[in-house]
């Protein structure tokens, strides 16, 4: 108790240390450095940034697919999205088509666009259109983007500004070219300094504190501020700081991953603007579309299908959707993974980002948006001393494991609304004893009142009520009528007919004007976007 | 849709143009395109704003002749009342491209002039003559031609113009509210203006720069322009109260 005698001199937080290279590392810098400018001079004379990349190791490249946040964090770099479509093979991303989810049949699919209902700010369209749910779809009634992802169309104009749009997007992207994208940036426009050397050794302050590290070609690197970047193998929060994994493949099984590369039939091929998901036997196969090449994989659950026999689905997925030829040329990389996230992500002056803080397959691409979010909380709460750090550390673990925890809810509510009983692997995720209590009652309680904004506990949350309704009513979910007559839905049906209306009015609009997504990388390539 | 043709003595030797201004003639437009050059001409009778190339998005500077699409406040059944016509609407019907030419040198190009033969104004009976009865261009073609090199010699330097008003974010969106004479409201939208405060407060060495390359007194203009959008709301009243 009673006030805590500080030294100012020596305790302000104005070194950080970046350890590891890959998208995580390079965006962890770039966000962080978009904020808080680095200075030339050695500290203790301003703010310093340092990344430190092993030379020899390779970037896994996971997250291929972003959320529509990119877009602004790109922004706030002060990056050239012409610049950025030029150089890392990117391209439109509106959601996510899903195939086979719901029943296994041909036409089983539903869709998960980026752009939320209609007069969602004011207006829940959801109880408004279970009446007419057998003549329409909920995303296609609520929203026109589902329709542009069938002619493969683009989200927005060459005539519309950079980072502007039609309709909301995210990017498909190449994530080596985009860690070497960012590199650049990073190194030349926001000061971010690069030292290529392998760690050799993490070096402890009294106080338990990561003092410096050691490298094997360029000494030792002292911070006030260590970012694990690392990836699975968290140099500094695993491996140094020993925090456990906290494992979740009792509730999402999928722990594996068979990854391949195929090239284009033609160079004119459509390029996809969604995300195709589409469920296998024991896992599901992912689909995405670059205007170099399509990135496929197969994430499946090892516990109930080997690894023989899921690159078999694989392989005839590509044949079915490329080609025979397609899928004789290809090779398979197999990536493992244990799905979890560590018990904290902040301990002591070490914070880990990316897959150091955890990993979970990639259905909803949630491990770009995670480290936006991550280094945009540090870049906003830089502790500006070592005596505030463990406050912001704290708030910052409750956050993330809160949003883990979500993000868990969220991919899981994907499995247990299926009537597939066809495998082991679609039984066991409907397992009560496999699906979370905090989903649990939400999808009781949705069984009475569809999803909407009271279901948002935080201003930030990740999900918002929007994508569970979109994923709900997309599998085939019923909300019952209500007990009642509701007097407040009485007055709203003449609002809601409207915001219908309007709805498909703008879908033929941007059917009709909408360029497709190859038409307008291409003018990208040759025009680029204007800033205005 | 337009039908180019190279335009030849041979094939073209009793073609006749129509120069009276018009509906009939592709004269009905609301802006048509201009550039730094011609500036000081439009701004004595229209507004000079910014638009972009819906085929690539790039911008390029344009006069406004109205307020709506497919309606210019200067064309009545008596023609086209202003002092000043710009030069993109007179060349119609004929466009300026340029081919190799081999024999000046490698990278020589020649200018060869082109017709769009489904324009309304191109036909045998009225209007002027193109070529003489010797096949040589009479005076209207090589006068038509000089305006063609003008153009192109203008597009050329309005590249570096536009540039300019990039780099140096000169550019903004606008969008003005109009209430006309009847209380209707209406908004003009999907141009550009240039930035006159940002202007303003440009260095001076910018300022002598853009001065050098002949920028500088295309940007005034062009914002002195901005009191021409009277002309246009009177126009538009007239035909209201008329």
């Amino acid at each position: 108790m009673g006030l805590k005698q500080l030294n100012p001199m020596n305790d302000k937080i104005q070194n950080l240390v970046v350890v590891g290279g890959g998208t995580a590392g390079w965006l962890t810098a770039g966000v962080i450095a978009s904020e808080h400018a680095c200075s030339s001079g050695n500290p203790p004379d301003g703010f310093q940034l340092t990344l430190v990349e092993s030379p020899d190791i390779a970037t896994i490249g996971v997250g291929e697919g972003t959320w529509p946040s990119m877009r602004s964090t790109l922004l706030k770099m002060g990056i050239s999205e012409t610049d950025f479509f030029r150089e890392c093979s990117a391209s439109f991303k509106q959601g996510t088509l899903f195939t086979g989810w719901q029943t296994g049949a041909g036409n089983d699919t539903y869709t998960h666009p980026f752009t939320a209902p209609h007069g969602y700010a004011e207006t829940n369209l959801a109880p408004h259109w279970q009446p007419q749910r057998d003549n329409i779809n909920f995303a296609d009634a609520v929203s026109p983007q589902s329709s542009l992802f069938s002619g493969k169309l683009a989200p927005k104009q060459i005539s519309t500004p950079e980072y502007a749009f039609q309709v909301n997007y995210g990017y498909h992207l190449d994530a080596g070219k985009f860690a070497e994208f960012l590199r650049k940036h990073c190194v030349e426009k926001l000061g971010v300094v690069h030292i290529k050397a392998n760690v050799t050794g993490v070096n402890t302050a009294d106080n338990g504190d990561i003092a410096s590290i050691s490298t094997d070609s360029h000494g030792t690197v002292a911070g006030d501020l260590f970012i694990d970047c690392s990836g699975s193998r968290a140099l500094l929060l695993g491996q140094h700081y020993k925090i456990p994994i906290c494992d979740k493949n009792d509730i999402l099984f999928n722990n594996s991953a068979l990854a391949a590369q195929v090239p284009y039939n033609g160079d004119g091929d459509p390029i996809e603007s969604c995300t195709l998901s589409t469920a296998q036997t024991a896992g599901w196969i992912w689909d995405i579309g670059l205007p170099t090449r399509r990135g496929i994989g197969h994430v499946y659950s090892s516990g109930h299908i080997s690894q023989e026999r899921a690159g078999d689905e694989l392989l005839s997925y590509i044949t079915a959707t490329l080609g025979a030829k397609a899928s004789a040329g290809v090779s398979l990389r197999k990536v493992e993974f244990s799905p979890g996230h560590r018990t904290k992500f902040w301990h002591k002056n070490c914070v880990a980002i990316g897959m150091s803080a955890g990993f979970i397959e990639p259905l909803e691409a949630s491990a770009l948006v995670l480290v936006e979010l991550s280094a945009g909380m540090i870049a906003e709460q830089l502790p500006a001393s070592r005596a505030v750090m463990d406050l912001v550390a704290k708030r910052f673990n409750e956050k993330f494991l809160y949003r883990w925890d979500r993000i868990i809810d969220f991919l899981k509510l994907h499995y247990i609304l299926t009537h597939r009983k066809d495998t082991d692997y679609w039984r066991d995720n409907c397992r009560q004893g496999s699906i979370p209590d905090s989903l649990q009652e939400l999808v009781t309680l949705w069984r009475h009142q569809s999803p909407w904004h009271r279901d948002s506990q935080h201003v930030d949350e990740m999900f918002p009520s929007a994508s569970f309704q979109y994923v709900l009513y997309g599998m085939g979910f019923h909300t019952r009528p209500n007990q009642t007559v509701r007097r407040s839905e009485l007055t709203e049906q003449k609002i809601a007919d409207r915001l219908f209306q309007e709805n498909a009015a703008r879908t033929q609009q941007l059917m009709a004007s909408m360029p497709t997504n190859r038409d307008l990388i291409n003018k990208v390539y040759t025009y680029g976007f204007q800033k205005i | 849709m337009s039908n180019y043709a190279l335009l030849s003595k041979d094939h073209h030797s009793g073609l006749k143009i129509i120069t009276d201004r018009g509906q009939a003639y592709g004269d009905n437009v609301m802006h048509s395109m201009t550039f730094a050059l011609e500036f000081r001409d439009i701004q004595s009778c229209y507004p000079i704003f910014f638009c972009k190339d819906e085929e690539t998005g790039t911008f390029y500077s344009t006069a406004l002749f109205g307020l709506e699409q497919d309606h210019n406040l200067f064309l009545s059944d008596t023609g086209w009342d202003a002092t000043y016509i710009p030069l993109t609407v007179r060349r119609q019907p004929f466009l300026i491209g340029f081919q190799p030419a081999p024999e000046n040198g490698e990278t020589d190009k020649k200018s060869v002039v082109s017709i769009d033969m489904d324009h309304n104004r191109a036909n045998k009976e009225s209007g002027e003559q193109v070529f003489d009865s010797n096949g040589e261009p009479t005076h209207f073609l090589q006068s038509t031609i000089k305006i063609l090199e003008n153009i192109h010699r203008g597009l050329e330097h309005n590249k570096g113009f536009i540039a300019a008003l990039i780099k140096y974010e000169l550019l903004e969106s606008f969008k003005l509210d109009i209430t006309l004479n009847d209380g209707s409201k209406h908004q003009l939208q999907g141009f550009y203006t240039i930035a006159e405060e940002k202007l303003h407060k440009l260095d001076g060495q910018t300022l002598g720069e853009l001065n050098v390359d002949g920028y500088l007194q295309p940007m005034f203009m062009a914002v002195a322009s901005f009191a021409r959008v009277r002309t246009l709301i009177d126009k538009k009243n007239a035909l209201l109260d008329g």
